[in-house]
């Protein structure tokens, strides 16, 4: 059987060839995936309770007799400790069990302890019933609101849903509440129940440690932090934010202001690279950090040592980075304009910042990335300050879904800088490969309208003069 | 089996009259390159390389003259002692008589690779040389534009070097050159990265652009043809060392056509070069020992 080439199609482009650019539309997909695998990861990993949940997150909280660690709803406790700590539990209940019916005497003169015990048995449903939303934040040492929710759930009359009861609590309750009402069917404080209460046993759901918190979560906090106005002694975080991006770019700044032209200088003359750069070389390898102590000193206190930090922290790079690039130029560019008839210092300022800058423009982006690095070092010493006192201090309470939102970023403010850069590289550089795509995006075009405008305006005033050839006679007299 | 004739070898050193008489015109006129006695040694791991050796040879005004010879003969190597682009270890270069020391506006450049500055526009390649001088503004702009007409690229004056082809690249550069009004003008096989059809326009081109120009023109190549299509005079170096071989006066008439390529004295002086470069051409020496792979049938020969 005969196929129409026509009806057949175009061979489909594979997925997988080495070294081979895939498609605009098939890049654009991959790079949605990029970002939204990650994500679709830590979603999973948060909102499947079957995929890892190593811990139990408290529900219901219980005080054990003669232990000082005392958890709270929302704690997290491991899975194998769980079951311990609610065994615990019920083995202290059954030695209330015989009390509570009635079935022995109490010691005399305990009764005070007793009922402040008592007390707290009862406080310890309230967190559970403010998340259903029975009561409010403040209500969770009312006695008297939590008093007569008991007695609704003892006596059937409402059940908490979300989250709800285990049977074993909902037992205790009713027969915790069948002791209670023989005193009183409200809260009285004067004729409290003077026997001691079974306590709730612990009761929790899967969740995992609080150092990966909830997508929700974060962004829940994020917003919290961001919206948080500045006070006294406390910044706001935008303000944090503007203080971390100023040691940066200044220390990145400063960098770039010594390091460009001494990397220069060092690519173009092997005098200079011969000089300069062995030592560099070995003065990279000693950690910035190290020197942090030293900055406090020299540069007292502020930004002054943080910026330094940074400063130090990239400058060796930059120049050994710039001064490869230098010496990346094609040489036979050197040759041609020297025997066009360039000097040393044409030759620098003509032919080989020209011919570097591209590249030099990439340098500076990707150590602006290396400068980014130190922010988090840089602003530990000396006084804390910015994001990092941010991050440290939650950090050490725990509250990790107020760190991430500022490690994100970071990350964010980082990303796009370079983004931008890269963008723009194509716009000033119109020689550049990258350029000739660039150059013709609309956005391009404005940015580029007010240098080309000047441009056809020196041109309109040198217009080509025929009139007034160059004299080849003169110049180049003919030979008979 | 036909017989191919082996052409008389020194059939190149018969000239016509006009021939003859323009050469002797040649050499009355001032040498305007004078290479003296030169000597290039480089030292490497395995002990002392002579490049070159003993190297003297004149170049008169408004002459094209063609090096070439077989590859590591130091045909680069001189050119780049020529521009002061390279130190001689002994002997000296002239240029109008005095000495060359460096390199320099009055020995115009061009290279193989284009060396133009992907930066600047084709009419700011052509006005570098110019600008470097001091001149500025209107002059060197309008100038630089007849030179871009001369090399027929004004639709391109405000390209960049990315765009242009390679040919077009070429006659910028040569234009940049030229730009700087050089006594000399040193190419260092300048179309030895076209391909042959651009090649052989580029030829064209830059005889049009000599007969018009009190321009000389050292021109180094590895192309037999192009050699004797453009040359006055061949300069054909031997290899290691680098050594004058000898210096060929083309008996080709001028103005030189492609027509010409079929001409008794066009063949003979490439069947000259030909011999001095490879001195054991058809010799067994050259043919591989290769087996036969394929049966003997009609279809192979």
């Amino acid at each position: 059987m005969k196929t129409d080439p026509k009806k057949a199609s175009a061979p489909r482009e594979p997925w997988f060839a080495a070294r081979r650019e895939l498609s605009a539309k098939r890049s654009a997909v991959l790079t949605v995936f990029s970002f939204s695998l990650p994500l679709l990861v830590w979603c999973a990993v948060s909102y499947l309770p079957f995929l890892w949940h190593p811990d139990v997150e408290l529900e219901i909280s219980a005080d054990r007799e003669g232990v000082t660690t005392v958890y709270t709803p929302g704690d997290r406790v491991s899975e194998e400790f769980f079951p311990e700590f609610a065994d615990a539990v019920r083995e202290q209940n059954l030695e209330v069990e015989p009390l509570l019916s009635f079935d022995k005497p109490v010691e005399a003169g305990s009764e005070a302890s007793i009922r402040r015990g008592n007390k707290k048995v009862l406080r310890h449903l309230a967190p559970l019933l403010v998340r259903n939303g029975w009561l409010t934040e403040e209500q969770t040492k009312d006695d008297d609101a939590i008093y007569s929710a008991w007695k609704e759930i003892a006596t059937g009359a409402k059940l908490p849903t979300k989250p709800g009861l285990s049977g074993e609590n909902l037992e205790i309750i009713r027969r915790n509440w069948a002791a209670m009402s023989r005193y009183s069917e409200s809260y009285n404080a004067d004729n409290f129940i003077s026997r001691p209460l079974l306590s709730l046993i612990p009761q929790g759901r899967p969740a995992n440690p609080d150092y990966l918190p909830a997508p929700h979560e974060v962004l829940v906090s994020g917003i919290k932090e961001f919206s948080k106005p500045a006070e006294a002694e406390r910044p706001s975080m935008w303000q944090r934010v503007g203080h971390s991006m100023r040691i940066v770019f200044g220390g990145f700044l400063l960098a770039a202001l010594v390091g460009v032209p001494i990397g220069v200088i060092c690519g173009t003359y092997s005098f200079f690279s011969k000089l300069v750069e062995p030592f560099t070389d070995f003065f990279r390898y000693m950690p910035a950090p190290t020197f942090s102590t030293l900055l406090v000193v020299v540069f007292l206190a502020n930004d002054a040592p943080k910026m330094a930090l940074v400063f130090i922290g990239t400058i060796f790079q930059l120049v050994l980075v710039v001064a490869n690039t230098t010496r990346r130029l094609d040489l036979p560019l050197l040759e041609a304009a020297q025997t066009l008839g360039a000097n040393q210092l044409q030759l620098l300022t003509r032919v080989v910042i020209p011919g570097i800058i591209p590249n030099l423009y990439n340098d500076l982006r990707i150590l602006l990335g290396w400068a980014w690095t130190w922010l988090v070092i840089a602003e530990l010493v000396g006084v804390k300050s910015g994001l990092t006192e941010f991050i440290e201090t939650q950090g050490r309470w725990r509250n990790f879904d107020s760190v991430y939102p500022v490690i994100i970023l970071i990350g964010l403010i980082g990303f796009f800088t370079d983004q931008i850069l890269a963008f723009i590289r194509g716009i000033i550089f119109p020689w550049t490969d990258d350029g000739a795509a660039a150059a013709s995006s609309p956005l391009a075009k404005a940015v580029l309208f007010v240098p080309r405008f000047f441009r056809s305006a020196v041109n309109e005033r040198l217009p080509y003069q025929p009139d007034t050839p160059l004299n080849h006679e003169s110049t180049f007299p003919k030979q008979a | 089996m036909i017989q191919i004739q082996e052409p008389d070898p020194l059939q190149y050193l018969v000239q016509r009259p006009e021939v003859s008489e323009r050469f002797a015109a040649l050499k009355k006129r001032p040498v305007v390159l004078s290479v003296q006695h030169l000597y290039k040694t480089f030292d490497c791991q395995t002990g002392t390389v002579t490049a070159l050796k003993d190297v003297s040879f004149d170049v008169y005004r408004r002459e094209f003259m063609c090096v070439i010879g077989p590859s590591g003969c130091g045909k680069s190597t001189l050119i780049r002692i020529l521009a002061g682009l390279e130190s001689s270890s002994d002997g000296q270069v002239l240029l109008d008589g005095n000495p060359v020391t460096g390199p320099g506006p009055d020995r115009g450049m061009v290279f193989q690779s284009y060396t133009l500055f992907p930066w600047l526009t084709v009419k700011q390649n052509v006005m570098f040389g110019p600008r470097m001088s001091g001149q500025r503004g209107t002059s060197a702009e309008s100038e630089a534009r007849q030179w871009i007409d001369l090399v027929g690229l004004s639709k391109f004056e405000n390209s960049y070097p990315h765009q242009l082809s390679g040919g077009m690249k070429q006659r910028v550069a040569i234009a940049r050159a030229l730009a700087n009004r050089p006594r000399i003008l040193l190419m260092d096989e300048p179309f030895g990265a076209l391909d042959a059809q651009t090649r052989c326009q580029m030829q064209s081109y830059l005889l049009q652009i000599w007969r018009n120009l009190d321009i000389t023109i050292l021109f180094i190549t590895h192309d037999l043809d192009e050699a004797a299509f453009l040359a006055d005079r061949i300069l054909v170096l031997k290899a290691n060392p680098g050594e004058v071989n000898e210096i060929i006066e083309v008996p080709v008439p001028r103005p030189r056509t492609p027509a010409q390529f079929v001409t008794p004295e066009f063949i003979s002086t490439k069947y000259r070069i030909d011999q001095l470069i490879h001195p054991n051409h058809g010799g067994s020496e050259d043919s591989l020992p290769f087996p036969r792979m394929t049966p003997q049938g009609d279809d192979v020969e």
